[in-house]
């Protein structure tokens, strides 16, 4: 009877997130692009000779593990930063919390859109800015070498209010007294922070951590708005690529051949996040 | 019933029995007409839309038994791309004609996705049509889409600077030079540097002015690319010497049409490569240089002809069309000499017949007609692949490297022959 | 022991979340001609509601677009929770080895980078001739809704005092009625945070959208601004953007102004704990 409850549910969450990884298992095994008439054809393990010798699968692999891992460590970091401040007391409460966390809720491509203008050159904010401090004006969306840190700045500013919560929720758990005690003890707040604080947020710093690190290997809808992937490709991530290899070259069999690493390379590195959790807690115990 | 009524005289039934007949054989045959009546749904970029939306209405007054409904798509070329192919992949097009660029034809008539249209059309549909429109509609032996207007790359320059539009690159160069020099202009040459098509179309026309090819064809072989000739790398070169000499901004690396048009259109450039709908922005009252842009064919090395890449709007019948009899109606209307006139004379569209082409009224309303004429007989044509979408890409890429990261040419051009030969091969070797 | 933050502090972190919005803001208001003007000195003409008229009148008008994203947010959040409720209750009643490997799955899918999924997602749209049918789309929204609403509700269930349901069912109440009378209204809030969560995930969805409408009239709000930017030739239409920008943001202002409160508790109750 319980488990009749449950069957809706589970059964849409497996069609949706099941099928098609079974789906692009199967294509990757078969041509079925615009020159078969979009009809798959078994071709063996030709896809995955492809995705193994194919550099920009590679350079698009390094360029997303650069975005996700920059991105990430910042929003931890100015996550804390944020959630020791709201943690704090504050007249109007609400009214900041709403504004800190409204970044977050927009959607992508509406501050997509937004960053695009901000960082024109040469009419945006930040480069009439620089022109009026006398400099000329900076390619922020031109430049390869520095492009993609562009793309960092406007994920963090977009995802750092969601760790702020998480990680706000966290200290509203810690208890105050634990913190007068070592306020008895004379230890500054930076002793504070790295003794009590730290510690007992490793759970919620852990939990950000895994679901920013997944949907930082999957950005898409920033780096499609935002810089189309250019300049000179350095800031295609892996996402990007399989939508042009599915919607705009209309490769079908390769375009699930890379949704597949992608979906093996987030395996890969969550799991080596929960690995590194258990040797964690194994040394805290 | 006769109980009822009085009986009528025989004339008066008889006239009855004639009305009522009348009547229902007017309802019948509204009905029927109605149910005759078929809508064709024609997918087409906003602006085009816009142009045609009063010929369009006209159509639809003029014939009961077609109607015209037309749905506006973005006009960004790869995102109407994009929206027809989700249509067409979603299986629920609900369109019968898309108005699609001159690359796509390939492609999607390869995916199944497009009708032949010499069975509906006959064999002579394009005959009267410029040779250089008439290029890029057939591939594969079948005839797969009409064009609505011509389209090519175009140099703009300011008549108040110079006395003549340059016609070699060092020509183009030294004018420049000169003019920023003397601070006349920031800038001497704006054109399209953006990681997208445009680039592809920019750089076809400088490999072409250095006498290069994208793709070599020799007779009974496959094509091959031919990105790292010495044309090629020399055609890279200078595009990229035109960025390091400051000639050309920096930022052309984000420079699309529009980008181009607002530089040059704010008097900030002495020349800029456009399509033809520039000039209309560029002469409009209220333009910062109306009155001092004139238009010439792009630039070459001496020796060599200056060519012009064709990007053309046509029409397609997609497949699964319910009515493509009527489609193809339509089809041939809107490619008509009659709506090339209209749209020449209104909205400055380049016509693809030969008549309008030539026809010295026309040069009234479309000053331009002379240089477009011109243009049509050197267009140069794009790769006409089902894989052109990754050839160009793979150029784009290459080219993106190049003039925003100070990457040698010959590598670049290298590294783009490499990858073009990849995908090539890779198209040839699929059963 | 606390004291208030400094107040630069707080104020660098309020400008830093709405400095860029302000600035859009101020851009939309702004003619094309002034924001490429040479010296931004010119601060007192260049004023215009142009813009905004440009957008609320384009074709389809801009409302159309939050109408669209509204109603598949409507539904999306209203199948989600028809399907989550039963299945966090189900999942509650479980043996506990067969609660923590569906746990298990649920956490690994709510993680999940859902981007991968629309190829296949798209193949079923065609199998299904759901294209172009907005509200179907809140089937597969609610499909990748459900895992973090069911942990959601089942970490809400989880708190409430056990002997509860026992009571209730002695009274004589039937399944039903326990979770009608009983339940519910015991779950609202954690409800009312899950509902809030799935709505802002379906508003901002973006490539499923992006693949599965593809007639202009039927377009949700963040496919409709990705295609806002390849719309005109003519002249860069920042200030049409930024109006846009401005525009799409207000309602979700108003939803974060109004329920702050419980997307907090959301994003922070059944997550951690599931």
């Amino acid at each position: 009877m319980s488990l009749l409850l449950l069957a809706p549910a589970l059964l849409l969450v497996g069609v949706v997130f099941l099928w098609p990884l079974l789906r692009y298992a199967w294509l990757s095994g078969h041509a079925a692009s615009v020159l078969t008439g979009l009809v798959p054809l078994a071709n063996g393990g030709a896809n995955w000779q492809r995705l193994l010798s194919d550099g920009r699968f590679w350079q698009d692999t390094l360029q997303t593990l650069r975005f996700a891992g920059v991105s990430l460590s910042l929003e931890l970091l100015l996550g804390l930063a944020l959630a020791l401040l709201l943690h704090q007391p504050l007249r109007q409460r609400g009214a900041v919390r709403a504004a800190v966390l409204l970044p977050w809720a927009l959607p992508t491509t509406v501050m997509a859109l937004g960053w695009r203008w901000l960082l024109n050159d040469p009419y945006g904010p930040l480069n009439r800015l620089i022109q009026g401090l006398g400099g000329s004006p900076y390619g922020f969306l031109s430049t390869p070498a520095t492009t993609w840190l562009f793309t960092v700045l406007a994920d963090v500013w977009k995802s750092t209010p969601f760790v702020a919560l998480l990680l706000l929720a966290g200290l509203q758990t810690i208890p105050p007294e634990l913190e007068e005690a070592l306020l008895l003890e004379g230890a500054g707040p930076l002793q504070r922070l790295w003794r009590l604080t730290l510690p007992l947020l490793a759970p919620y710093l852990l939990l950000a951590a895994l679901f920013r690190l997944a949907q930082a290997l999957g950005v898409f809808d920033l780096i499609q708005v935002l810089t189309g992937g250019g300049p000179a490709s350095s800031t295609e991530s892996l996402g990007l690529y399989a939508y042009l290899n599915g919607m705009r070259f209309l490769d079908f069999g390769y375009s699930a051949t890379v949704m597949l690493g992608m979906f093996l390379l987030v395996l890969l590195l969550t799991s080596g996040l929960l690995l590194l959790r258990r040797g964690w807690q194994g040394t805290l115990r | 019933m006769t109980g009822w009524f009085p009986p009528l005289p025989n004339p008066a039934r008889r006239l009855i029995a004639v009305v009522l007949a009348f009547w229902l054989a007017l309802a019948g045959g509204l009905a029927l007409a109605r149910a005759r009546r078929v809508t064709v749904g024609v997918l087409m970029p906003a602006p085009f839309a816009d142009a045609t939306a009063e010929l369009v209405q006209q159509f639809n007054r003029d014939h009961r038994s077609v109607q015209i409904a037309v749905s506006r798509g973005p006009l960004d070329t790869e995102a109407l791309s994009d929206l027809a192919i989700s249509s067409l992949l979603l299986g629920d097009a609900p369109y019968d004609l898309l108005l699609m660029d001159v690359t796509w034809t390939p492609k999607y008539a390869a995916a199944g996705w497009l009708e032949p249209l010499e069975p509906l059309l006959g064999d002579q549909a394009l005959a009267g049509m410029a040779p250089g429109a008439q290029a890029g509609n057939a591939f594969a032996g079948h005839l797969w889409r009409l064009p609505l207007l011509a389209d090519m790359g175009l140099l703009y320059w300011r008549t108040d600077l110079m006395a003549a539009p340059p016609r070699t690159t060092t020509e183009l160069e030294t004018i420049a030079r000169g003019l920023q020099r003397r601070g006349a202009v920031s800038w001497g040459y704006v054109w399209q540097g953006r990681q997208y098509e445009g680039l592809s179309c920019v750089f076809l026309e400088v490999l072409r002015g250095f006498g290069g090819q994208w793709l070599q064809h020799d007779a009974g072989q496959a094509p091959q690319p031919a990105l790292q000739s010495p044309e090629a790398i020399a055609a890279a070169n200078w595009l990229s010497g035109l960025v390091r000499q400051g000639i050309t901004p920096r930022a052309v690396a984000t420079v699309s049409e529009a980008e181009a048009l607002q530089i040059f259109g704010a008097g900030e450039a002495a020349f800029m490569r456009n399509w033809p709908y520039a000039w209309r922005e560029l002469t409009r009252p209220g333009s910062a240089v109306a009155g001092r842009v004139g238009v010439a064919p792009l630039v070459a090395v001496p020796g060599e002809q200056a060519a012009a890449t064709q990007g053309s709007w046509g029409f397609s019948l997609l497949k699964g069309s319910r009515h493509p009899r009527e489609a193809a109606e339509v089809l041939r209307w809107f490619t008509s000499e009659a709506v090339g006139r209209q749209l020449a004379i209104r909205y400055g569209y380049t016509p693809v017949w030969t008549s309008l082409l030539e026809d010295p009224s026309l040069e009234a309303a479309l000053p331009l007609l002379p240089a477009l004429r011109q243009g049509l007989l050197h267009a140069e044509l794009r790769p006409l692949t089902p894989v052109y979408a990754q050839l160009s890409d793979a150029l784009q890429r290459q080219l993106s490297a190049l003039l925003s990261d100070d990457q040698p040419a010959a590598l670049a051009m290298a590294r783009a022959q490499r990858q073009s030969a990849l995908i090539l091969q890779a198209a040839g070797e699929t059963p | 022991m606390r004291r208030p933050p400094h107040p630069l502090l707080l104020l660098g972190a309020l400008l830093w979340s709405l400095l860029p919005l302000l600035w859009q803001l101020l851009t939309s208001l702004r003619t094309p001609e002034a924001l490429v003007a040479p010296t931004p000195a010119a601060w007192l003409s260049g004023w215009t509601l142009a813009n905004y008229r440009q957008v609320l009148l384009g074709q389809p008008p801009f409302w159309r677009y939050l109408l669209n994203s509204a109603l598949v947010g409507g539904a999306s959040t209203g199948l989600t929770l028809a399907l989550a409720i039963p299945a966090a209750y189900g999942l509650q009643q479980q043996g506990l080895r067969l609660q923590r490997l569906i746990t298990l799955l649920l956490l690994a899918a709510a993680k999940f980078p859902y981007v991968l999924l629309f190829l296949a997602l798209l193949e079923l749209a065609r199998a299904l001739g759901w294209g172009n049918q907005l509200l179907a789309l809140a089937v597969p929204y609610a499909g990748l809704s459900l895992p973090l609403a069911v942990l959601l509700l089942r970490a809400a269930l989880a708190d409430l005092p056990p002997d509860l349901e026992d009571a209730a069912r002695l009274e004589g109440l039937n399944l039903g009625q326990r979770l009608r009378r009983v339940l519910l209204p015991l779950l609202a809030p954690a409800i009312a945070s899950t509902a809030i969560l799935v709505f802002l995930f379906s508003w901002n969805e973006y490539p499923i959208a992006l693949t599965w409408i593809s007639r202009a009239e039927l377009l949700t709000l963040p496919t409709a601004m990705a295609r806002i930017a390849g719309s005109s030739v003519y002249a860069v239409p920042y200030g049409a953007y930024a109006a846009a920008t401005v525009l799409g943001s207000l309602p979700l202002l108003a939803l974060v102004l109004l329920f702050q409160r419980q997307i907090v508790s959301g994003l922070t109750q059944g997550s951690v704990r599931g």
